[in-house]
């Protein structure tokens, strides 16, 4: 799924930092308030997950306190991010 | 509440036709408006209450967060504010497309996550009201919980 291609030309950094290409990951936290079903709900529609997948997941944001939902380049992530805060999820990205 | 109740008359149920009915009280759909006007309101202000709804995408990275505020924070809101419209717009209906219905679910959820966030809702303890006011949060926190386990069961259909 994750490529290590460049970087796409939208950068909402006006800063010259030196990206290198490697890939993003968008990880979910734990949080009190959200439902477990809710966050196994989101996590299929948008990624396509199986129920069984989007479970995993889930229960390891819930046991270890957060999980990776996907992988790609800083765009792919920025608008992975913006797709799970649009469903209320506690979402945040790094490179890996 | 009888034992069967919702059993045969969920809230949300789908049809043969991929389309939903709903069937919510008069009170019910009062309440959920209310709501829905209140987080549209809030939505205008930069409340602390609206924290969980605008996580910091890069962590610590105050610099990058900035960055991507500028450029995705005000298309975010739009999405909340279109959401809450579609639950005010269709507060009355029996029909609703699955596209209503999930921004029913985004919203009930976004409200719900300023409820919980104002009650200080967290993982190990239990809710103990300390006032009138603090138990109607805490029971319309309650009750969309309710209403949004409803609603994911009838969208998994």
């Amino acid at each position: 799924m994750s490529t290590t291609a460049p970087l796409e030309v939208m950068e909402p950094d006006t800063g010259t930092d030196s990206e290198t290409d490697a890939p993003w990951v968008v990880l979910v936290w734990n949080d009190p308030i959200n439902l477990m079903s809710y966050v196994t709900f989101v996590l299929q529609k948008l990624f396509s997950y199986s129920k069984a997948e989007a479970d995993k997941l889930m229960m390891q944001v819930h046991t270890e306190g957060k999980a990776a939902v996907s992988h790609g380049t800083r765009s792919e992530a920025e608008s992975d991010v913006f797709r799970l805060h649009e469903h209320g999820l506690w979402a945040t990205m790094q490179q890996d | 509440m009888g034992l069967l109740d919702g059993v045969f008359d969920p809230p949300f149920r789908k049809r043969r036709n991929g389309r939903y009915t709903v069937n919510l009280s008069e009170g019910e759909r009062q309440l959920i408006e209310d709501l829905a006007l209140d987080l549209r309101e809030l939505l205008t202000t930069d409340s602390p209450m609206l924290q969980r709804l605008f996580p910091p995408p890069y962590g610590e990275n105050e610099e990058r967060n900035q960055g991507y505020s500028a450029l995705a924070g005000s298309e975010l809101v739009e999405r909340k504010f279109a959401a809450l419209d579609v639950v005010t717009g269709t507060i009355s209906a029996e029909d609703l497309s699955e596209e209503e219905v999930e921004a029913w679910m985004r919203s009930i959820n976004d409200i719900r996550l300023v409820l919980g966030t104002v009650l200080g809702v967290s993982e190990d303890q239990g809710f103990e009201p300390s006032d009138e006011a603090t138990q109607a949060l805490h029971d319309n926190y309650e009750y969309l919980g309710m209403l949004l386990e409803r609603i994911i069961r009838a969208l998994s259909n």
